[in-house]
């Protein structure tokens, strides 16, 4: 029973990292109503930008920060222009090998960058695990707790109190009736999509300043994971994101405790098709920015 | 004929199966990230056919073809009621799923006094049916291109059947294709369990190809690849994922221009070929375009013939 509580509380840690890069996913849909696929490598093109720097100037884990931050809301805006900006409004699938495409080329380019699989990126606390009772917290997932937390405060708050957020819910809405009564939609999506990748870029920074390392893999691993976290809570849903994430990390440390990383890894796609072929609207169906019917009608 | 230009040919000829796999679905208005689960699914049947019940090979690559078949409608039944990125997503977290399992899969059987079959993440090894019987690379090259011409033969009859006409349908307009009185879930049925026996066979020869498969071999990167052929190539036609691989294995990997920004090159290929051309070079279009033309250069000599033979009357 202690094991589990212990696993659940390291779940809630790891589902929050994993809640913050749904967060990006969900906004890039929720505005786009497309799926971004290359949203990890995105990511990952930060995270290689940052590591370089880390390698090559010795930088401290804040300024890499900054620049896994800045590479990934740049990478996306890459993105943004080849596979999204072009496709007109309903161009869903288009988008979506597109954004494909891109992925492999910045997966090549990171290796090209960094050719070796294994390397060290700069940790955030070494300090010793807290002990409270029979339970064990890693101050470094402390940490990322409580970042994410903030970040998705932020998000919230700058979505419903802010100019820009009123252009993004208005967007999401009605786009054309959002361009009719002047909103700057294009830039507004711009913008959106940037902010989305930031926020994936923050995710990506915990997460490998956590362990400490980075591998080729990371943004496959990134996507994938940001997906199912989407998925299970519904697309296109903040509230949603937050809920996936945190239930993927209690669930996956759980089935990795109890049955080891592959069957962990089997559940957790189990998971997303089955949650795709019975409850297709997600777990939290029906409370998505916007209109929630219409995504999928229009989906 | 040097081994490696057969060894790159038979390669081809092998993806082209999971390439039309995936154009069958894209017809019928479907993306799937998973095409490759059923050449898994077929390499790993087919393999089991000839390596452990020692069947010959005719038989245990229609194996392959029946297990990608039967597992493709059911999954095709389980996913019907998505489309678009939901039944993409679907088709991905089917095929990850089959990969993990086949890497948790051990079953090992003694032939001829050594063990052979699945060995989890180590792979399946030894599926020898072509040594052991002394077919050459070339044969087995020029045997995958024989069958792969069958194929293309089978889909260009196909294309003018009222079939072809109902699965285009389908893809173009499926509510417009219902009132037509298409019976469009049927349809994506019959196709996507067409599409796994596609992926099925090209699973069986390329385990008996390599000799050796793991379900490393089976990942996103191969579904997603073969997705991209079809778009590259063009769906007017079945001769347009072919065009894709060529493009992709003979252009890109083997030749060694590009070597180390192989996918750099692809990707923006891909990325900019949906911008231009969304249906790929060789749309309905084109090949529309180019059947006429065809049609006007025989209807040409032909009247010159006739012409020539009333002169010389």
């Amino acid at each position: 029973m202690i094991d589990i509580v212990q696993n659940s509380i390291d779940g809630v840690m790891v589902g929050s990292a994993y809640a913050l890069l749904a967060l990006g996913f969900t906004l890039i849909f929720g505005t786009m109503r497309r799926l971004n696929l290359a949203y990890g490598p995105t990511i990952m093109a930060g995270a290689y930008l940052g590591t370089y720097a880390f390698a090559q100037l010795g930088l401290g884990a804040l300024p890499v920060a900054l620049i896994v931050v800045a590479g990934a809301a740049l990478a996306g805006l890459y993105v943004e222009r080849l596979c999204f900006r072009p496709f007109g409004e309903g161009a869903a699938v288009a988008s979506m090998i597109s954004s494909f495409a891109v992925w492999m080329q910045i997966e090549e380019a990171a290796t090209l960058l960094l050719p070796r699989h294994l390397n060290a990126f700069p940790r955030l606390a070494a300090a010793a695990p807290i002990e409270v009772g029979p339970f064990f917290f890693r101050p470094e997932h402390l940490l990322m707790l409580v970042v994410a937390g903030l970040a998705a405060a932020c998000v919230y708050w700058a979505l419903h109190h802010t100019r820009f957020g009123l252009g993004v819910r208005s967007v999401i809405d009605q786009r054309r009736a959002a361009a009719l009564v002047g909103v700057p939609v294009t830039r507004t999506l711009t913008l959106a999509f940037v902010l989305a990748s930031a926020i994936g870029g923050l995710a990506g920074f915990l997460i490998a300043a956590s362990e400490a390392q980075i591998t080729p893999m990371f943004g496959m691993w990134a996507t994938t994971k940001g997906l199912i976290a989407m998925m299970l809570g519904g697309l296109g849903s903040v509230p949603g994101a937050l809920v996936g994430g945190l239930a993927l990390g209690i669930i996956e440390a759980n089935a990795q405790w109890l049955f080891g990383p592959q069957v962990r890894d089997l559940l957790a796609w189990g998971l997303l098709f089955a949650v795709l072929a019975f409850w297709p609207g997600g777990l939290m169906a029906g409370r998505r920015v916007g209109e929630a019917a219409a995504v999928q009608r229009r989906v | 004929m040097n081994d490696y230009l057969v060894g790159v040919l038979a390669n081809i000829g092998i993806i082209s199966f999971v390439a039309l796999s995936a154009y069958v679905l894209l017809l019928a208005g479907e993306v799937s990230f998973g095409q490759q689960a059923f050449f898994a699914l077929g390499a790993y049947a087919a393999g089991m056919g000839t390596a452990m019940l020692r069947w010959p090979l005719a038989p245990a690559l229609l194996l392959g073809a029946l297990v990608g078949a039967l597992t493709a409608a059911l999954v095709g039944r389980a996913t019907l009621r998505l489309t678009g990125l939901y039944f993409a997503m679907a088709t991905l977290a089917f095929a990850e799923m089959v990969r993990i399992l086949f890497e948790l899969f051990t079953f090992q059987v003694e032939v001829a006094g050594g063990l052979v079959g699945p060995r989890g993440t180590d792979g399946f090894g030894d599926i020898r049916y072509l040594f052991e019987n002394e077919i050459t690379p070339a044969q087995y090259m020029a045997g995958i291109w024989v069958l792969l011409a069958v194929t293309l033969a089978s889909f260009a009859a196909f294309d003018r059947s009222r079939y072809g006409r109902a699965l285009r349908q389908a893809g173009a307009d499926p509510l417009l294709a219902e009132l037509q009185g298409v019976a469009v879930v049927r349809v994506r049925l019959v196709a996507a369990a067409a599409a796994g026996a596609l992926a099925g066979l090209g699973g069986g020869l390329y385990a008996h190809l390599l000799t050796y498969v793991e379900p490393g071999n089976f990942n996103i990167m191969l579904g997603v690849h073969s997705l991209a052929y079809g778009l590259i190539g063009g769906l007017g036609t079945a001769l347009g994922p072919v065009l894709g691989v060529l493009i992709d294995i003979g252009l890109l990997e083997s030749s060694r221009l590009f070597a180390g920004y192989r996918m750099i090159v692809f990707g923006g290929l891909v990325a900019v070929l949906l911008i231009v051309r969304p249906r790929g070079l060789l749309d309905e279009r084109a090949v529309h375009r180019l059947a006429g033309f065809c049609k006007g250069l025989l209807d040409a000599v032909a009247a010159r013939r006739l012409d020539r033979s009333l002169r010389r009357r």
